[in-house]
């Protein structure tokens, strides 16, 4: 199946994207790898024609607000119905909170717009926890393996894995053992070590708590 | 009390209120460069919406006129929620039993929101109006309703 990878990241082909990463991960290991296009740097109407003449759309994407970034939607608005029927399309989600129920709203929306387009749904696959992919590559060394399996076992079947989408989708709320670990880590303070960090190498750890627009 | 608009559609003027026109912005996109969480706490690295913040975040209420676009908002109002971002803390809270952001600010205005368009099914509608009630209660807006802009008509609404 003629397949095109949509990349829907705001920052493109950015070494900083996590989006980009996750669209070379799942075509590493194929036979024929497909075409990745960035939505960011390509001109909405002109990708929706060209995405025309794919069997298959499959968009990588972060999650901005329970949802797809502006861009993307400003590509979506783009999309016509199509009258060829076999027509696929699906969607990988990667986001920054860890538990993948933040994705469910876009998941419906996206379910539902494969129909509105009469393109067959392929699926979502959602993984949280992912906004420090392109940081920590090493960290992520499992859960870019799965989406290089999730890849190749597309390229055979047409298919996202099951097992794998369940894999990656964990957890999809958090368990009590996790909210009391977390809420353990924050009263010691453990969260926001990382993040204090940063701040204080940007010389802005005295404003962290500001309020600009209050005048 | 003071009402700010932010307006996706046509044919709508409420008196009395600042009003923001969608159509008339061009607002930037967001880029992910989360300036305004690790840079510069609160502030977006692009200007262009200053005074729709200040606006925003000094209201009590905010009504969004909002169309329908293949079933959801449209890229440009999807573009406005992307830039809400520096208006929370870059922290996350699991008091809820889910993530959430963490309030930069002490309040944020309650939330009317109007649609304007057509569904292709019930399922359909339902799934933008859960989507919205979602933003907003990320966002921690108090009270949220969600209608169609025809209930804004018979409640007295003007048409410009
Ligand atoms: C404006 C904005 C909004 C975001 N909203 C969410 C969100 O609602 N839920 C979430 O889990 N992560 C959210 N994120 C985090 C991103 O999904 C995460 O950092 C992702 O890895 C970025 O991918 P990219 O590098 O491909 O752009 C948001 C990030 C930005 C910049």
């Amino acid at each position: 199946m003629n397949t095109i990878i949509l990349n829907g990241s705001p920052k493109g082909n950015s070494q900083s994207c996590n989006s980009k990463i996750y669209a070379e991960e799942f075509i590493k290991n194929m036979k024929n790898p497909c075409e990745i296009k960035c939505i960011a740097n390509t001109d909405p109407k002109e990708l929706a024609r060209y995405v025309e003449s794919f069997d298959a759309i499959i968009m990588i994407l972060p999650l901005y607000i329970h949802a797809m970034p502006g861009i993307v939607m400003k590509f979506i608005e783009r999309l016509e119905r199509t009258t060829t029927e076999g027509k696929y399309i699906g969607f990988i989600i990667q986001a920054g909170f860890m538990e993948t129920a933040q994705e469910k709203y876009v998941e419906r929306y996206f379910a539902d717009l494969a129909k509105q387009l009469n393109y067959n749904y392929l699926g979502t696959v959602s993984k949280g926890e992912a906004a420090g992919t392109y940081m920590f590559p090493k960290m992520f060394k499992k859960v870019l393996g799965l989406v290089a399996d999730l890849g190749v076992i597309y390229e055979e079947t047409h298919a996202f894995d099951k097992d794998i989408v369940k894999k990656l989708g964990k957890p999809y709320e958090l368990s009590k053992s996790q909210l009391r670990l977390l809420k353990l880590v924050h009263m010691i303070g453990l969260d926001n070590v990382g993040w204090h960090k940063f701040l204080k190498q940007n010389n802005a750890f005295d404003k962290r708590l500001d309020k600009p627009f209050l005048y | 009390m003071r009402t700010v608009v932010i307006k996706d559609c046509e044919g709508i003027a409420v008196p009395n209120a600042i009003v923001f026109d969608i159509a008339q912005m061009d607002v930037k996109n967001c880029i992910g460069c989360w300036s305004c969480w690790w840079k510069t706490p609160g502030i977006c690295a692009f200007k262009d919406l200053d005074e729709f913040y200040h606006q925003y975040i000094t209201a009590d209420k905010a009504i969004y006129f909002s169309k329908v676009t293949k079933g959801f908002v449209s890229g440009d109002l999807k573009t406005i929620f992307d830039r809400m971002i520096p208006l929370y803390l870059p922290y996350t809270t699991h008091k809820t039993g889910e993530s959430m952001h963490v309030p930069r600010y002490d309040k944020y205005p309650d939330i009317e929101f109007y649609y304007d368009g057509e569904f292709e099914t019930d399922a359909g509608r339902q799934i933008f109006v859960d989507y919205i009630n979602r933003v907003f209660y990320q966002f921690y807006s108090k009270n949220v309703t969600v209608k169609p802009i025809a209930e804004f008509m018979a409640d007295g609404g003007n048409v410009a």
